[in-house]
């Protein structure tokens, strides 16, 4: 069985930079799961360690049961793929995909046989007598996940793999590998700065700041209730809305600043008096001003998207940024202020300090 | 730069042909006064074109060698250059390429020192410690031996530096990539890093095989016995044969015979490093 379980995983670089800190996690067998945060949060430092690229300062790695903190990379059953595809350039496809297997020291036939089923998987009958910069980078990247697949590991390891090919290749990229996770059932965890990524490829994802863990849990689970603002800001394209305040004590309105406030039809799960922030995704703020709350938007400028429009602007009478996603295609002049509506389960609340959940 | 002036590609060329000339014209001496009898070249003019003595002149150097100057053979000279030039050529590229890998790719206690100390003995050619060179191999009693004339020679920093800074152009993720492949230190070394290495290691191999057949003054100190004698040091012996007259047509002839090995390594690796210099693998 190859689940992970990762305990208080942490690393402290020579030099005294303090990369990764408790990380805690269990990874089921076969799971897909994305490692996601912003540049330099740690991802890289977490999924070396697991391949043993780099070591562990403190915390426990298993692969199935088996402790690995000190074992060699070759020895832990997995495979790689790098963000720079990382190919042997003086070898040819055939030649990349081999090498680890004939150290490891197996037969011939069997070599053979683990190759031609994974070009048939990845489409690479045709280039596995050229070397690897007589390939396109999308191709050189297959070659990097058959080098992988034919190693038949636990658990593969993604460090970004998608990230130096271009939009359309990237789409088409991330649905082949959905596919190859489905067909091989592996273990596979991936690490990228895009949280669209994530959503699109996670079975669980974990979102990390800062060398810390934020939250755990399903892609929807994110979206919906995101345990810190940190979390709600990262997913979700446009980001999370937020007008910072001060609760009333009826706990029925929020003043904004000074002279402004924002009345609810329900009373807010809150304090009177706790400054919070109160977030509102751009896709929850509908046209019609019913519901829990309604607010006036400034607008600003236009964004046509062709199937949605999104109107940025400021929340009338206070300095808030606010941006709306509305469906089709919409008009609009900046100046013009436009009244705006949205549902009590829609609205996230964060303690303006800590940056925890309140609702 | 793509530019269409007459005047300026004229002059570049000129320039250029007058170059070619000025570095051409002794060697066409050279080969048109080993084609000629020792009477033509002892009159004036020089003559500037073939004669008939070529086959005879060439015949003699490398069967019966020059009374004249011991009459060791040249082709007993040429082997000895060559045996030198070959192995300060081998001996230099696989020690440097070690101590490169050692110094780019292990992490040992003073790993830092170690290379500055290379680098340091960039300072120091043989021609600056010959004394100390030439005392320490005579007390270890190598005079007159090939050891003698390869050894001293090898040690020098500037191979080590350059296969340093290639070494440290190839992306890490390629070395993880191999680790997870299972290769330990010696297969990484055999299977990526010499493969990778090969432009570089052939155009070291054209310098360093001409830097090692053109030694003079060092083969010149430590060999006495004539079996060793290197083919520059048998030109020079040529020309300084005590009182009889030089004969230049036959060391014309051993010149010309010289320039061979050199410009056929030359000819043979010029491929390989075009070839690399064309076709980046990183
Ligand atoms: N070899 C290293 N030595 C020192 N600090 C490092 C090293 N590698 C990464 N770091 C630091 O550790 C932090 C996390 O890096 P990394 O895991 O690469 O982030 P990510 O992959 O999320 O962008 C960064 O602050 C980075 O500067
Ligand atoms: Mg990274």
């Amino acid at each position: 069985m190859a689940e992970l379980s990762i305990t208080g995983l942490g690393k402290t670089y020579p030099g005294g930079v303090q990369a990764v800190e408790g990380v805690t996690a269990e990874i089921a067998d076969g799971e897909f799961i994305v490692l996601v945060g912003p540049s330099g949060c740690g991802k890289s430092t977490i999924l070396r360690m697991i391949a043993g690229l780099e070591t562990i300062t403190t915390g426990d790695l298993l692969i199935g049961d088996r402790r690995v903190n000190n074992l060699e990379p070759g020895d832990r059953d997995i495979a790689m793929v790098f963000q720079n595809y990382a190919l042997y350039p003086h070898m040819t496809v055939r030649k990349n995909m081999e090498y680890g297997l004939k150290n490891e020291g197996l037969p011939r036939s069997e070599i053979d046989a683990r190759i031609a089923e994974a070009t048939r998987t990845l489409r690479l009958e045709d280039y596995l007598d050229r070397k690897p910069r007589q390939l396109s980078g999308g191709q050189r990247q297959r070659v990097a996940m058959g080098r992988a697949i034919v190693r038949d590991p636990k658990v593969f390891l993604f460090d970004e793999p998608l990230s130096n090919l271009d939009a359309k290749l990237r789409t088409q990229l991330r649905a082949e590998l959905k596919a190859l996770h489905k067909r091989l059932g592996a273990t596979f965890v991936y690490v990228t700065h895009d949280q669209v990524e994530a959503m699109s490829l996670a079975d669980r994802i974990i979102i990390m700041n800062a060398g810390r863990v934020e939250q755990i849990g399903l892609p929807m689970d994110l979206y919906l209730r995101p345990a810190t603002r940190f979390v709600a800001e990262f997913i979700g394209s446009p980001a999370m809305n937020f007008v910072e305040g001060t609760v009333d004590p009826d706990r029925r309105s929020l003043a904004v600043n000074g002279s402004h406030s924002l009345r609810f039809a329900e009373p807010l799960p809150a304090e009177p008096g706790h400054k919070i922030a109160l977030g509102i995704r751009p896709e929850h703020l509908t046209e019609v001003p019913a519901g829990a709350l309604s607010m006036e938007l400034e607008v600003d400028f236009i964004e046509q998207l062709g199937a949605d429009t999104v109107v940025h602007g400021k929340l009338a009478g206070a300095n808030s940024p606010l941006a709306v996603r509305l469906h089709g295609v919409q008009a609009g002049a900046a100046g013009s202020v436009v009244t705006l509506g949205c549902e009590m389960d829609n609205l996230h609340l964060f303690d303006l300090g800590t940056g925890q959940r309140l609702n | 730069m793509v530019e269409n002036r007459p005047l300026l590609t004229f002059l570049t060329h000129f320039a250029l042909i007058m170059g070619v000339v000025f570095l051409c014209f002794p060697v066409w001496m050279a080969l048109v006064a080993s084609t000629h009898g020792p009477d033509a070249l002892a009159r004036s003019p020089i003559p500037m074109w073939f004669g008939d003595q070529g086959w005879q002149n060439y015949s003699q150097l490398l069967a019966a060698g020059l009374p004249e100057a011991g009459g060791v053979p040249l082709g007993r000279m040429m082997w000895n250059s060559l045996i030198m030039a070959l192995g300060i050529t081998f001996g230099k590229i696989a020690v440097s390429i070690l101590a490169a890998y050692a110094v780019v790719y292990f992490r040992f206690p003073f790993r830092m020192g170690f290379f500055w100390m290379i680098f340091i003995t960039l300072m120091l050619p043989v021609e600056v410690r010959i004394l100390p060179t030439f005392d320490v191999v005579t007390k270890l009693g190598l005079l007159n031996t090939y050891t003698v004339l390869i050894i001293p020679l090898i040690a020098s920093a500037t191979a080590t530096l350059l296969f340093r800074q290639f070494f440290l152009t190839i992306p890490d993720e390629l070395v993880e990539a191999a680790r997870i492949d299972r290769a330990g230190p010696m297969r990484f070394f055999w299977d990526i890093l010499m493969p990778l290495s090969r432009t570089n290691i052939a155009a070291l191999f054209i310098i360093l095989f001409i830097y090692g057949w053109n030694q003079y003054l060092w083969p010149f100190l430590v060999t006495s016995d004539e079996s060793l004698y290197t083919v520059v040091m048998g030109i020079q012996r040529m020309v300084n044969s005590g009182e009889a007259l030089p004969v230049w047509h036959l060391i014309m002839g051993t010149a010309i015979l010289a320039m061979v090995p050199p410009v056929l390594v030359v000819i043979a690796m010029q491929k390989l490093f075009v070839k690399g210099l064309v076709e980046s693998e990183k």
